[in-house]
């Protein structure tokens, strides 16, 4: 299986609005995959739609079908919690719990029934390590997480999300409030994570998209205007749109 | 700037003043007034006394031996002293005015300190203490003594007496111990009604409930209720709590769980509505982010949610205790208006509050007692204040 995610003529409305038009997409294994377009094209309206965050929203609509491994996550009576565990997120604003570092990497797993001590530590430590703060936090891990800096806490959250042990980590942009060594940061943990994870970004910085990801898609008034390799769209591009878009003509 | 830019500046700021300054001296001059013709009263006997004074009548052994202890140096010019009784007498004035003759002194060789219960089959011995009043001392051969011929005549006929008939005295009465525990009684009581209620139904209605006509209607309801007056809750308790609790318990009249019920109903509306605040300011981040870590939306609210709002709900909380402590109309009919000293929750009793009414509708009123006890009821909501602001600032430091 070499798509773990199909989009498949997606159209999503708030209320009358439509946000999301026809969109098709192949979202390729472990690849980091960049959605770029201006404010308001509907990019992170998309990531939302791969994980059901959607759902909180009374007067959004989606038509279409997003495949997870060969099922349709729209369907009736598809397990949305179990969803979300294989299809993790990390949001735009670092959010950690008004808790401890442990707490909030041990959240997750402790919602799923897992309440041995040994066995929470163990996936507390190797998220953290695998989100590279490890080192940084290992000496408090009983200090509230909100004592940590803006970067810092956003790789909380990332390891928060890898604690559900995920295959899929949806990013929406992850760094737009963080400085440029942070982000520097956050940029090299991804480049690592896609080892192992598939990994979705919405990013508003086009030189982070060529910077980490292999595919990108160009998404303009909430439509799909181009979806290539990433190296492709940033010295070829097949439409004019998306040209004129990376070169900063609007946008 | 433009100078009318300036002036509306100034005036906006001076309408601030003004409101502020009007405002905390308001509040500054109200606990002036009740510390002022409250704190003669205040002292420790009146939180631990009973109300109602216990009366004791005494007789003497026929063989006296009386005592040798001649004045003490430290007692004060106003007190009378027989060095033959070994007792010292004081005219004093009571919590409510009256006249009343105190014993200041007893020594330890005193015969008075023999004296037994002539109310008693078994003559058990009784013991006249510092402190006690001393009532009616009457003799077999001159005029009796009582409390309005004052200390010095009671001394005089001491003196002049080899024995006595009857003495009669009593313990100080006039505290109000019974209607502060009434007051914890009912704060506990209540609040273990009213919170997990109040809570449950405000979680309801910011996490659970769809967002449509009825909820609404059902919130304009609640908030409707914060607006009755109290005396009609009281009623209400009366026609339905206090029937209620006779059935189904052994309480035979008005009790602390019928008051209890009926605060509690009163509370539920303002509980609702500071904890709904609360959980309103929780931001949905917290929510989202617990969601789309697989959490369902129960394990959100109560693992996210809830613990994010508790220093808020702790808030609401106090206001809610302040409320319990100061609410006395409707207490008047759902628990009484009987000053008690022996409090059971199946029984009669009043709390600080209403025992302040009790004391106000008398003619004359008991002014400075019942400042007394506002000032002491001041000094509980100050204390619980500080415990809350305490806790709550020690969960905040822990959350943030």
């Amino acid at each position: 299986m070499k798509n773990i995610l199909k989009i498949m003529n997606l159209n999503l409305y708030y209320d009358e609005f439509q946000a999301l038009k026809d969109i098709n997409i192949d979202i390729e294994n472990n690849k980091v995959t960049a959605l770029i377009g201006p404010s308001g094209c509907g990019k992170s309206t998309f990531l939302k739609c791969l994980n059901r965050m959607n759902d909180l929203i009374e007067i959004c609509s989606i038509f279409g079908e997003i495949e997870y491994k060969e099922e349709n996550i729209y369907k009736p009576n598809y397990d949305v919690i179990n969803l979300r565990t294989k299809v993790g997120m990390v949001f735009q604003k670092p959010n950690p719990f008004p808790m401890s570092i442990f707490d909030n990497v041990a959240y997750g797993p402790r919602c799923q029934g897992i309440k041995e001590k040994k066995r929470l530590e163990e996936i507390v430590i190797s998220s953290l390590k695998s989100a590279a703060l490890y080192e940084e936090v290992k000496d408090r891990m009983k200090k509230s997480a909100l004592s940590l800096s803006g970067g810092q806490q956003q790789r909380l959250c990332i390891a928060r999300a890898i604690a559900m042990e995920p295959e899929v980590i949806l990013m929406d942009e992850p760094t737009s409030s963080l400085d440029p060594i942070a982000t520097l940061r956050i940029e090299e943990l991804i480049n690592e994570l896609k080892k192992k994870y598939t990994i979705i970004i919405v990013t508003h910085s086009m030189q982070q998209a060529a910077r980490i990801s292999d595919n990108t898609a160009f998404f303009l008034m909430g439509e799909l205007i181009e979806f290539n390799k990433t190296d492709k769209i940033f010295t070829t591009p097949l439409q004019q749109k998306t040209e004129d878009y990376i070169t900063g003509r609007f946008g | 700037m433009s100078n009318k830019q300036k002036i509306i500046d100034i005036f906006q700021q001076a309408l601030t003043y003004l409101a502020a300054s009007v405002g905390a001296i308001t509040l500054f001059m109200i606990i002036f007034f009740v510390f002022s013709n409250g704190y003669k009263l205040l002292d420790f006997g009146l939180l631990v006394n009973d109300y109602h004074a216990k009366f004791y009548n005494g007789g003497i052994e026929d063989e006296i031996s009386y005592s040798n202890t001649i004045r003490p140096n430290n007692l004060d010019d106003e007190v009378f002293y027989s060095q033959k009784w070994g007792i010292g007498l004081k005219d004093d004035n009571d919590r409510e005015g009256n006249p009343i003759i105190i014993v200041d002194f007893i020594a330890d060789d005193s015969p008075l300190k023999n004296i037994y219960d002539k109310n008693n089959e078994e003559y058990e011995p009784l013991l006249l203490e510092t402190g006690h009043l001393l009532s009616k001392i009457s003799f077999y051969d001159k005029q009796t003594a009582l409390t309005k011929y004052g200390a010095e005549y009671m001394i005089e006929a001491l003196n002049s007496s080899d024995t006595f008939r009857e003495i009669v005295y009593s313990s100080l009465g006039g505290g109000i111990r019974g209607s502060i525990i009434t007051t914890f009684y009912l704060i506990g009581m209540t609040m273990a009604i009213a919170l997990p209620i109040g809570i449950f139904t405000a979680i309801y209605l910011n996490e659970f409930a769809p967002k449509n006509k009825i909820t609404s209607l059902l919130r304009s309801l609640i908030e409707t209720l914060t607006g009755v007056p109290s005396i009609i809750f009281g009623l209400m308790g009366l026609a339905v709590f206090v029937p209620l609790t006779i059935q189904m318990t052994e309480a035979t009249s008005a009790n602390i769980i019928s008051g209890s019920l009926t605060l509690a109903v009163i509370l539920l509306p303002v509980i609702i509505r500071s904890t709904e605040e609360s959980l309103k300011i929780v931001p949905d981040s917290f929510r989202s982010a617990s969601l789309a870590l697989g959490a369902n939306h129960t394990q959100t609210t109560f693992k996210v949610v809830l613990p994010s709002a508790f220093p808020g709900i702790m808030t609401g909380t106090l206001l809610a205790v302040g409320r319990v402590i100061g609410e006395s109309a409707a207490l008047i009919f759902a628990i009484g208006t009987a000053v008690k000293d022996d409090i059971s929750i199946f029984g009669k009793s009043t709390t600080l509050s209403v025992h302040i009414w009790s004391l106000m509708k008398d003619e004359p009123a008991n002014i400075e007692l019942a400042s007394t006890i506002a000032v002491i009821i001041l000094m509980i909501v100050l204390l619980l204040n500080i415990i809350v602001k305490f806790i709550s600032k020690k969960l905040i430091k822990d959350l943030y």
